[in-house]
């Protein structure tokens, strides 16, 4: 089931979004001059017009995950980057991002070496692939590291078999699906997968799935609100991140190089790469 | 159906177009401009022509394309590496990148790598090319007790050779800085690489923290000048007429994501030296083409052709008299191995019984170290960890700590590390660094309030890893991989290597030094991180700065190139007409920030080279 309240809460930005972008960008070609007190005006309304486009256009809905990994993800994202007093996975969307990178080429490993043999890292030895003997075995890498995932799977798979891991853990170890356990066990659920405590896990490495799920929170409360997470940039505006804005993309009028040089810093309104795109082209 | 064509014969055939093969398209196929003729030059690149207009300037700042993405790199499905430590285990394939643990990325089309590098340089002292001789003469016997395998050389040059190179190449890409550090810059200063002439450029205005640096170090008795960066500091125009546009500082350039440049004021051969050679009328450019085979003659042992294939699977024969490898750090190894050319190296346990030299005495470049550091943090010295920042300039460095500035007889290491602070805060966005070093504590509440605002500090965190240089030894080498393919079904490079003692020991000793630099400035809690010592796992960051493995040298025995930067390695038949230069032909060097500025030199002889080897009247080689 798809949380209540962050139904409500999209339900509302729509809405709030929806009764201005009726009306189509303004112009007034006459105008065209940047003298034009009046067009600077109206840019600036054409501007606002713009960011609540792209708040209506932020992606709400699924493609990749099911029902059944829908309810399980939305909870462990929120798990691990939960909302406070501040937005946090559920206010940013992450679970989109995430859904949408499954779909695309993340979730197809497209960027991927995925040619065999599949040999696993960390082998003590002495292993033989193919013909060759190796007394050694193989490389000790770290979680994350390029040639970490030696999987014969594509990534979109992995989350598949990772997710139902996850969930048979949840209920041989905590006594019931992640979705029903107090925040303090679900918590403590992901500290396992870290540590590798789950033996039995879909012939993966528990803390693989684990990194992978947190890298890819993160990178959905970060990345650009292109990518569907990071929602009204939310992310950003916690961090204090500016995204494309570089001193004067709303009209504050920072120096560039001043900015780079001082001792103490200025918070600026992050700006996104749609609407950095959109200003770069002169439309709204 | 894919078929083969026979192209056109050319003078030089360029394989790779990096800034070492732009160098070579330039000065051959504009010869004439200096008294001689013009040649005929074709280059074939696996990548696209980028355009940094049309190309970067609305798409570029995309940190999860850029950073995970790696939208404008080499393609891993196309081809791939196997790493491993040792010559005992299984080597493992790269198998995607991810941020910030394996950042390493063969760039893609013309311009190479540099589309995506830091912008970062400095030349490398006189000592770094006789770290053999040097050594053996001050200090006897010590480098087999720090690696009882050393494979360590000579450069076939000395520095005061190579500096006017140097002043070429640093004159075609706009390189901004203000000497080297040297206190006399003179040819008497056998320590610092002293300078004929300045950087074409003047180094960007430093930042608080450079200066402080500056202050400090300068307290301290060193000698500070402003790093060395290849992001033009103002607007430029090089010996080619090519005019190049300046920094613009908003940053998303070099930083942990690696993004191209739209103004064009990072260096590339795509903006500084192949324009050059388009102007000329003589020169070629085939892109999105893989070269896989040289083709040799069975009687002359000369290479006759580049073999390579067309997006649509057609395969190009391409004949010329001359060829030049400028491909990337072990692509360069590989494609000489595919095609029989040079003695490859075999290795063996006993370091006496090793064999050839196409593979060996490979050695890692600086960033990819992990391990011993010292931080501190800097009260009241905030600021705008984002938006500006240009890749590489702004900060301070110093040469003192590095080569044999300092004494080394009670040490268990030579060489050092270059020192520096300062650096534009910005550069590229943290956001996907941080994403990708996720552990197990990156979860829950706690862990979140600790992000809040992270883009404005109040104060800077100074961190350092210095480590003295990774030297040759006879267990580190690139040779083919027996069980994984490229997409066309070539066996993919596989390297073994592990840092060496040398490299730890030294950051052992220079932590503590720096301590004191950073105490200086002012830093507070400045303490001194994990040490590293052999086994541990930390070799998995690693690969983006990849030298030796296909060395310049003094012996074809353990060399691939001489001094000409000529193919003398022995085979049943000797290959005179095929030269390289680039990172992975470095013998050696010590840990001056780029690997690229020290091949640069080589690039304008090798150029040298293969015009007077087209004067030859019979092949052979160059004196």
């Amino acid at each position: 089931m798809v949380d209540q309240t962050r139904r409500e809460f999209l339900k509302l930005g729509l809405a709030a979004a929806a009764s201005a972008v009726t009306a189509s960008a303004i112009e007034i070609p006459m105008f065209g001059s940047q003298n034009s007190a009046m067009q600077t005006q109206l840019n600036n309304a054409n501007t606002q017009v713009a960011n609540l486009k792209n708040r209506v256009n932020t992606v709400v809905g699924f493609i990749s995950l099911s029902v059944t990994e829908q309810s399980l993800l939305e909870k462990i994202v929120e798990t691990i980057i939960p909302t406070d007093a501040d937005p946090g996975a559920k206010e940013a969307g992450v679970i989109y991002f995430i859904d949408r990178q499954l779909a695309g080429d993340y979730g197809q490993s497209a960027n991927m070496f995925m040619d065999g043999p599949f040999v696993p890292p960390a082998q003590t030895g002495p292993i033989t692939v193919g013909t060759q003997t190796y007394a050694a075995g193989s490389p000790k890498v770290r979680v994350g590291a390029g040639t970490n995932y030696q999987y014969p799977l594509n990534l979109r798979e992995f989350w598949r078999v990772g997710l139902i891991a996850l969930q048979a853990y949840a209920n041989s170890a905590y006594g019931g699906n992640f979705e029903t356990l107090s925040s303090a066990n679900q918590l403590q659920l992901l500290q396992d997968l870290w540590d590798s405590k789950p033996t039995s896990f879909s012939n993966i490495l528990p803390s693989d799935f684990a990194y992978e799920l947190v890298f890819m929170s993160w990178a959905g409360f970060l990345m650009d609100p292109i990518y569907g997470g990071n929602q009204n940039m939310v992310g950003w505006t916690f961090t204090g991140f500016n995204g494309v804005n570089f001193g004067n993309f709303y009209g504050e009028g920072h120096d560039q190089k001043a900015l780079m040089v001082a001792t103490t810093p200025t918070r600026l309104k992050p700006a996104s790469l749609a609407q950095y795109q959109q200003q770069a082209s002169g439309s709204s | 159906m894919p078929t083969t064509i026979t192209e056109q014969p050319a003078d030089v055939v360029v394989l790779g177009v990096g800034f070492m093969s732009g160098v070579i398209a330039a000065e051959l196929s504009i010869a004439s401009l200096n008294g001689g003729k013009d040649y005929k030059v074709v280059a074939i690149t696996k990548g696209p022509y980028w355009d940094y207009v049309n190309d970067f300037s609305t798409t570029k700042y995309d940190e999860w394309g850029v950073g995970l993405g790696r939208k404008y790199d080499s393609p891993l499905p196309l081809q791939s590496a196997t790493i491993r430590n040792t010559p005992q285990q299984f080597a493992l394939p790269v198998r995607r990148y991810t941020m910030p643990i394996q950042y390493h990325a063969l760039g893609h089309g013309v311009g190479g790598a540099a589309q995506h590098y830091g912008g970062t340089m400095g030349r490398q002292g006189p000592w770094g090319y006789q770290m053999r001789s040097r050594t053996d003469t001050r200090y006897p016997g010590k480098l087999d007790t720090i690696n009882p395998h050393n494979d360590l050389e000579d450069w076939p040059l000395t520095y005061a050779q190579y500096e006017p190179y140097y002043v070429e190449w640093e004159r075609a890409h706009g390189l901004c800085g203000n000497y080297n550090g040297s206190k006399t810059n003179s040819p008497s200063d056998t320590g610092y690489p002293w300078m004929s002439q300045n950087y074409p450029l003047p180094p960007a205005p430093l930042t608080p923290v450079g200066q402080l640096f500056q202050t400090a170090t300068q307290d301290l008795g060193y000698n500070p000048f402003p790093h060395v960066s290849a992001l033009a500091s103002q607007p430029y125009i090089n010996q080619y007429g090519v005019p190049v546009n300046p920094c613009v500082y908003d940053g998303y350039c070099g930083g942990p994501c690696d993004y191209a440049c739209e103004t064009g004021a990072k260096a590339n051969a795509a903006y500084r030296t192949i324009p050059a050679a388009m102007k000329s009328g003589n020169f070629t450019l085939v892109v999105n083409s893989f070269i896989f085979r040289l083709d040799t003659d069975a009687t002359s042992g000369l290479v006759t052709a580049a073999r390579y294939y067309d997006p649509q699977g057609n395969v190009h024969i391409q004949p010329g008299k001359v060829f030049f490898n400028g491909m990337w750090g072990y692509n360069m190894i590989r494609i000489m191995l595919l095609s029989g050319i040079g003695a490859p190296y075999i290795w063996n346990s006993d370091p006496t019984l090793v064999t050839g030299a196409v593979g060996r005495g490979l050695t890692n470049g600086y960033t990819p170290y992990r391990g011993t550091n010292v931080s501190g943090t800097l009260p009241n010295n905030g600021g705008n960890s984002y938006p500006a920042g240009n890749g590489s300039g702004g900060s301070v460095d110093i040469y003192d700590l590095m080569d044999d500035n300092f004494d080394h007889a009670s040490l268990n290491f030579i060489g050092g590390s270059h020192i520096g602070a300062g650096g534009y805060p910005g550069g590229g966005p943290g956001n996907i660094t941080f994403a990708g070093g996720v552990s197990k504590a990156s979860m829950g509440g706690p862990f979140k309030a600790t992000q809040k605002d992270k883009y404005l500090p109040t104060k800077t965190t100074l961190s350092s890893t210095p480590f003295a240089p990774d030297l040759p030894t006879t267990d580190n080498y690139v040779d083919l991989d027996p069980h994984y393919t490229d997409l066309y079904g070539d066996p993919l490079a596989r390297l073994t290597f592990d840092w060496t003692p040398n490299t730890y020991n030294g950051a052992t000793y220079l932590v503590n030094i720096v301590k004191d630099i950073f105490t200086k400035m002012g830093a507070s809690n400045v303490t001194v991180g994990s040490t590293v010592s052999a086994g541990a796992v930390h070799n998995d960051w690693w690969g983006h700065h990849l030298r030796g493995g296909c060395r310049i040298g003094t012996a074809p025995a353990t060399s691939v190139w001489n001094k000409w930067n000529q193919c003398w390695s022995p085979v049943a038949k000797p290959v005179f007409n095929i030269f390289g230069a680039g990172e992975i032909t470095n013998t050696s060097g010590d840990t001056v920030p780029s690997g690229t500025h020290q091949a640069g030199p080589q690039s304008y002889r090798a150029a040298e080279g293969i015009k007077q080897y087209l004067a030859l009247l019979t092949p052979g080689l160059l004196t």
